[in-house]
């Protein structure tokens, strides 16, 4: 009897040794099962190619169906994917062949080039008949099936380990939840991206269920989860066509909810990243629409160290006037403000292109609006400066700009004795630096017109405040998100071309013309001038659409004086829609086919996207140097 | 036996400001191969550095022994491997100090622990 019960106790523990091992692995082995299982698939799609005639319909429509059911197989794993190695992920679901990039922890280097490959691509090419042959074909899918060792690899696989990788993987995806995936970004067939976003959402609730038996000292909070349920019965019980969707109630009341809890847990379980994925992200925001979700620019400069309130005043106030102030140019005639003028939402609505410094005709290119520019990783649209110090130092000294030099232009601001007083005291808190240099006046500008980039817009309001909109300025969005297709390049939340997880700028080759008539290709060569590769002649850094009634002209020459032009522009598919030869054009060329109300709503959403700055008055008069010839000179500069 | 006291008092006085003032000026050790130039840039951009350096990191990452510049230290494959995990963003985004910096400060940081001259 004793014997049968000491071995009845063994028995019973080794069984629970055996079922609790088994149990906390169980997370990591729906990870492993389901990259094999998509592996397996892509194993398929490619012996069905090798063995298909791409000549026959009834083939190419069988190798159509088996890349959709691998699309959906891929939604099972995206979760984590997209997390651990975005840059291999390009080679599951790459949007382009080629993409050319600079993310924040490389723009101190080249541009790297990255191939894309796998399913979008492939099925991309499909269409192409002319060109299509088994080989090429072959190779997308090959080249994907190679790189799924990247997610198996030992950085990879150590994260299950520890719940942290969790959270922050969750947080992307609820970020590409409201930016990309119901735009279309990946997905080339429109009709299902409705049918995939409901094979996506259940399979993440799959995962959340594995991970609450692994970690359950770490859960998902009953509120999330049930949430979370709520928006699954909601896009179940939304249109299946995209354009019909109703992506604003899905962000407002559903995903942005839930990236708020996600936001906590990240905090309250203390959750620390490895990953490049969360660089620029903020873990202390609470909703994708609150101005400071991630980091881009620092504005401060040489000031960064510097956190004394009553300092940092000192430096915005001489930052204002130093904007104003044409002894930053060469001829005592020019300051930022001639171009960036403070009330027109620091850009120049009356010209094209802003005036040379001396004659001599005008600038190649549009002033861009100075707001939201801080939430760009590279600055300028051809993205040559990776700091707004740097944009500024060089506008400066450019001979057809400000004209002027760094020596120079340090000595004549110290002859004014208000900006000598004000930057010796500065220079105190800047210890590393022997003298006030160029670096305090440039930083002191950029200081000073940052602040205005933090004001929101009556869509931000409804998007964080569960407010609402007008029902025009919800169908635009929407419209904006779908059929439109601007979603797929103006990303969620600042509508500029920095998407998820919100590291790297994207440049679009979009086909602009010279003139109105469309009789010819713009000439400026874009980010060819700093990167120059095929792919990105005539390329641009997509801007911010926000505040865009108020910064006309639009386009990088500024050859649209309405947004009419603007949509109608990109409704005919851009230059190559109106017959231009683009060759590289990244924009569709099929046209949008919007209707004229259509029209109307995506301009009332625009609208909607203005935000309510606050303005400065200029200041009255401008520091008097012991130089008496540069005491003419006027606030903001002559022209 | 008044002035006695103070002729001690004072040569004590001496030696501990003569052990203030003769602390030793940091050496920048640049290969030989680096042009006039470029070699002032750099010693240049080390020194300011260095002024962070003392100001923002010794307090946690110093050694506060007399006479000594209070830098521990590193190793050149520590400083690389921060360096590398700088521009990854690991690191500075979870450090106090350093996610404060700007890029170029960062950069001035790393110049002066690389260049100068350990022990």
């Amino acid at each position: 009897m004793k014997t049968f019960l000491v071995i009845l106790i063994l028995a019973a523990t080794v069984c629970c040794f055996s079922f609790s091992l088994r149990h906390s692995t169980q997370y990591k082995q729906l990870y492993t099962s389901s990259l094999d299982a998509y592996r397996n698939d892509q194993e398929q799609l490619l012996r069905l190619i090798r063995s298909s005639d791409l000549t026959k319909p009834d083939d190419l429509e069988k190798i159509r169906e088996k890349i959709a059911a691998n699309r959906i197989q891929l939604k099972s794993i995206d979760f984590w994917l997209r997390y651990f190695d975005p840059i291999s992920y390009r080679k599951e679901n790459g949007p382009l062949p080629v993409e050319w990039e600079t993310e924040v922890f490389e723009k101190f280097e080249m541009p790297y080039r990255r191939k894309g490959a796998g399913l979008s691509l492939a099925e991309k090419y499909m269409d192409e008949r002319e060109s299509l042959n088994k080989d090429s074909l072959s190779q997308l899918i090959q080249t994907s099936i190679d790189s799924l060792v990247m997610f198996k690899r030992d950085s990879v696989m150590m994260q299950f380990a520890s719940p942290d990788h969790f959270f922050l993987a969750n947080r992307l995806y609820l970020l590409n939840l409201a930016a990309v995936y119901t735009t279309g970004f990946e997905c080339p067939d429109t009709s299902r991206i409705i049918p995939e976003l409901r094979s996506l959402l259940p399979a993440v609730r799959n995962i959340y269920d594995q991970f609450a038996t692994d970690f359950p000292s770490t859960p998902l909070s009953k509120n999330y989860l049930e949430l979370y349920d709520r928006m699954l019965a909601f896009v179940n019980s939304q249109p299946k066509q995209f354009s019909l969707f109703d992506q604003f109630t899905l962000i407002r009341d559903y995903i942005n909810p839930l990236f708020k809890h996600n936001q906590q847990f990240i905090r309250n379980y203390n959750v620390l990243s490895i990953s490049f994925n969360d660089y620029a992200l903020n873990n202390e925001t609470s909703s994708i629409f609150d101005k400071s979700l991630f980091i881009s620019q620092n504005t401060k400069g040489i000031f960064s160290l510097v956190d004394d309130p009553a300092a940092l005043g000192e430096v915005k106030r001489v930052g204002k006037l130093l904007f104003y102030d044409p002894i930053l140019s060469g001829n005592n005639k020019r300051s930022c403000a001639s171009c960036h003028k403070p009330t027109e939402y620091f850009t120049d609505t009356s010209v094209a292109t802003a005036l040379q410094f001396e004659g001599g005709g005008h600038l190649p290119r549009n002033a861009p609006s100075l707001i939201n520019s801080v939430f760009n990783h590279l600055i300028m649209l051809d993205g040559k400066h990776i700091s707004l110090q740097g944009q500024a130092q060089d506008v400066m000294t450019k001979h057809e700009e400000m004209n002027s030099n760094e020596e120079e232009l340090v000595k004549k601001v110290l002859t004014c004795k208000e900006y000598r007083d004000v930057f010796k005291k500065l220079l105190k808190l800047t210890p590393e630096e022997k003298n006030i240099s160029f670096g305090h006046i440039i930083s002191a500008i950029t200081y000073y017109y940052a602040d205005f980039s933090y004001y929101y817009s009556p869509f931000d309001r409804a998007m964080n405040e569960n407010g609402g909109v007008s029902n025009e300025v919800k169908q635009g969005f929407n419209l904006f998100m779908s059929k439109a297709q601007c979603g797929t390049c103006h990303f969620v939340p600042h509508f500029n071309g920095i998407k998820p997880p919100y590291i790297g700028s994207e440049f679009e080759v979009l086909g602009v013309p010279a003139d109105t008539a469309y009789s010819r290709l713009s000439d400026d060569k874009g980010r060819y001038d700093a990167n120059p590769a095929s792919e990105t002649l005539h390329a641009f850094r997509t801007s911010t659409v926000r505040n865009i009634e108020f910064t006309k002209p639009y386009m990088h020459n500024g050859v649209f004086r309405t947004l009419d032009q603007v949509i109608d522009f990109y409704d005919a598919g851009g230059g190559a829609g109106k017959k231009l030869d683009v060759p590289n054009q990244t924009l569709a060329s099929d046209p949008l086919k919007l209707s004229s109300p259509e029209k109307g709503a995506l301009i009332s959403f625009l609208h909607s996207l203005n935000e309510n700055v606050i303005f400065e008055a200029p200041p009255s008069s401008l520091p008097v140097s012991s130089d008496k010839s540069l005491n003419a000179r006027k606030v903001g500069g002559e022209y | 036996m008044k002035s006695l006291y103070l002729i001690i008092l004072s040569f004590f006085s001496f030696l501990l400001l003569h052990q203030c003032t003769s602390e030793k000026k940091t050496v920048y050790v640049i290969p030989d191969h680096v042009t006039p130039r470029n070699r002032q840039l750099l010693t240049e951009k080390a020194e300011k550095g260095r002024v962070l350096y003392k100001l923002h990191c010794s307090e946690c990452h110093g050694i506060f022994t007399k006479g000594k510049d209070g830098v521990p230290n590193f190793t050149q494959t520590q400083i690389d491997n921060y360096h590398a995990a700088a521009l990854m963003g690991i690191d500075p985004r979870n450090h106090a100090v350093a996610k404060k910096m700007s890029a170029e400060q960062v950069d001035q940081v790393i110049t002066f622990l690389s260049l100068r001259k350990r022990d």
